[in-house]
């Protein structure tokens, strides 16, 4: 994220790429062959520890992202940037919706089981969801700006703003709300129930995934460079 | 003093102009009394607890709010007098001043369907002095965000119902807090020391949403 | 379930402390106040082989996710290259 070349470097690009393909090949060899302690209620699905969980650590990479290129969309006016701010939220938009699609499904075959519930309010899943909403209304607002560099300023200051107001979710919404999450109230901590060599996957499942984010967010903010080359439009 | 002195005058001339035609503020009240009264006819006679009540209250001033304030810089648009304010008045003064309009229309909005809800459902309010720090609180915060995001639509060439899409999802850490302070309220037995932390929280918030909204005011507002 | 020397060895210590069937990772959970009903055949396969199915579940859908994302780009790239071919590829922004 140096502040220099306005093109991607393909070249890095693709060594990257190629570290991060192995990497995650090897991180799901790892989280299906590795024995882990037999936990009780959790047993195999422990193991979506390395797949759920790093769904909303890339979710927030890329908000994180997206965020610091609209900031400087508003320093520089560079549509670049803006192409980056958007290709990263629709990226980490489709991590949100992975995220919470798979904890939906881990939640119900496991804590809800013999239950009608699918949505729980659990606070991390209110969350995500409004990360969502959040990014559907930048889209809608993208499409409501005819002219470009007008557009790439609003919706980074729409971008922004929302950004300042998010933190106090944090905050907010886990004392409204009951939650399954390791380290809320009436919970284990997440060191209690994750044995050190669950950890071992762990950590390099989230560098992986945050990777593929990378890879995928490459990928379009080239085309969207090649298209905005082509016909003077960023959006993609 | 320069500064408040453009405030006060932006501030001054929409009070003026508003007194004339009074078409924001009989919107809000005309908006406010008949959703207040479809809800009332909606419940009947069944009684609603006070997390229900203070949830639909604030439903209401939501909606009213990105209903009737969308149109603070859309009506700058149609009159022609951007320009003019974009010349004479610095951002941040433009800002503070539409700013402190829309939150004095906000209170009439807290007052009237404060009111009329009363009546309607009967509310008992155990703690008034709360209730009325919650509405007037919440109000500044929603202000602030409704005020940002109103010069944003402004911009925008299809304006139609986009003020809610995008004023809701930030509102939400607001709306939780807001709702809780006024059911603690409602309730009572609480005292300052139940409600303190949801009312630290939403002047925390209307803080940072004020002071976001000012340093980025002068990108929407500049051409 | 078969553990590994390591872990088997750290699960020992810690089972000297609570003389139960669970491992020391095992806890009560928020969700576990939750009245259940019978299973429903979906559980029931959902449930099987100690609820592997479900982290079978998990990868499918970030797979199919991706595989979704995959496609899209390649929509997004193809119509950019068409658009190229009707234009001709000269960039004239001085990019």
């Amino acid at each position: 994220m140096d502040n220099t070349p306005p093109v991607v470097n393909v070249r890095r690009y693709t060594v990257i790429r190629n570290i991060i393909l192995v990497w995650v090949t090897v991180v799901l060899f790892a989280a299906f062959l590795l024995n882990i302690p037999k936990i009780n209620i959790l047993e195999h699905t422990a193991r979506n520890l390395y797949f759920h969980v790093p769904m909303w650590f890339t979710m927030m990479a890329a908000v994180f992202v997206s965020a610091y290129h609209s900031f400087q969309v508003l320093r520089s006016g560079d549509l670049v940037r803006d192409i980056r701010a958007l290709q990263a939220a629709r990226v980490g938009a489709f991590f949100g919706i992975l995220g919470l699609v798979t904890g939906i499904v881990w939640s119900k075959f496991t804590w809800y089981v013999g239950t009608d519930v699918w949505w729980n309010f659990d606070p991390r899943q209110s969350m995500v969801s409004l990360q969502l909403l959040i990014y559907g209304a930048y889209f809608v607002l993208r499409g409501a700006l005819d002219d470009p560099s007008k557009r790439a300023r609003i919706a980074a200051v729409y971008n922004l703003f929302a950004a300042t107001t998010t933190p106090f979710l944090l905050y907010v919404i886990p004392r409204q709300m009951e939650s399954l999450h390791p380290g809320a109230e009436g919970n284990p901590a997440f060191s209690e129930i994750t044995h050190p060599i669950m950890r071992l996957v762990f950590y390099p499942a989230i560098i992986g995934f945050i990777g593929l984010f990378w890879v995928m967010y490459t990928q379009r903010v080239r085309t969207a460079l090649l298209k905005y080359r082509v016909t003077h439009d960023p959006e993609l | 003093m320069n500064w408040i002195r453009g405030s006060w005058a932006v501030l001054q001339k929409d009070v003026q102009l508003e007194m004339r035609s009074r078409y924001a503020l009989n919107m809000l009240l005309m908006f406010v009394l008949s959703s207040l009264l479809l809800i009332a006819f909606a419940i009947g006679q069944e009684s609603v607890s006070e997390r229900m009540q203070s949830a639909l209250l604030w439903i209401v001033i939501l909606f009213s709010a990105s209903i009737g304030l969308g149109r603070s810089f859309v009506a700058e648009e149609e009159r022609g007098t951007v320009l003019l304010l974009q010349l004479n008045v610095p951002g941040s003064q433009v800002f503070t001043g539409k700013l402190v309009f829309n939150f004095l229309l906000l209170l009439a909005v807290d007052l009237v369907s404060l009111v009329v809800f009363a009546l309607l459902l009967n509310m008992v309010i155990e703690s008034w002095w709360l209730l009325v720090l919650s509405l007037v609180l919440g109000s500044v915060g929603l202000a602030g965000a409704t005020t940002l995001l109103a010069a944003i639509i402004a911009r925008a060439s299809n304006k139609g119902p986009l003020l809610p899409v995008l004023l809701f999802p930030l509102l939400i850490p607001l709306l939780l807090s807001v709702v809780r302070a006024s059911r603690a309220a409602l309730e009572g037995g609480l005292g300052f020391s139940g409600a303190s932390g949801d009312l630290q929280t939403i002047a925390l918030f209307s803080g940072v949403v004020i002071t976001a909204a000012v340093l980025l005011f002068d990108y929407v507002w500049q051409d | 379930m078969a553990l590994s020397p390591f872990i088997a060895q750290e699960v020992a210590q810690e089972a000297q402390d609570q003389a139960t069937q669970a491992t020391a990772y095992d806890s009560v959970w928020a969700g576990d106040a939750v009245p259940t009903q019978a299973l429903s055949g979906m559980e029931q396969v959902m449930l099987s082989n100690d609820k592997l199915y479900v982290v079978l579940a998990v990868v499918l859908i970030i797979w199919i996710g991706i595989v979704i994302l995959l496609l899209r780009n390649d929509n997004r790239l193809k119509s950019v290259e068409r658009t190229m071919e009707e234009r001709g590829t000269s960039f004239d922004d001085g990019l």
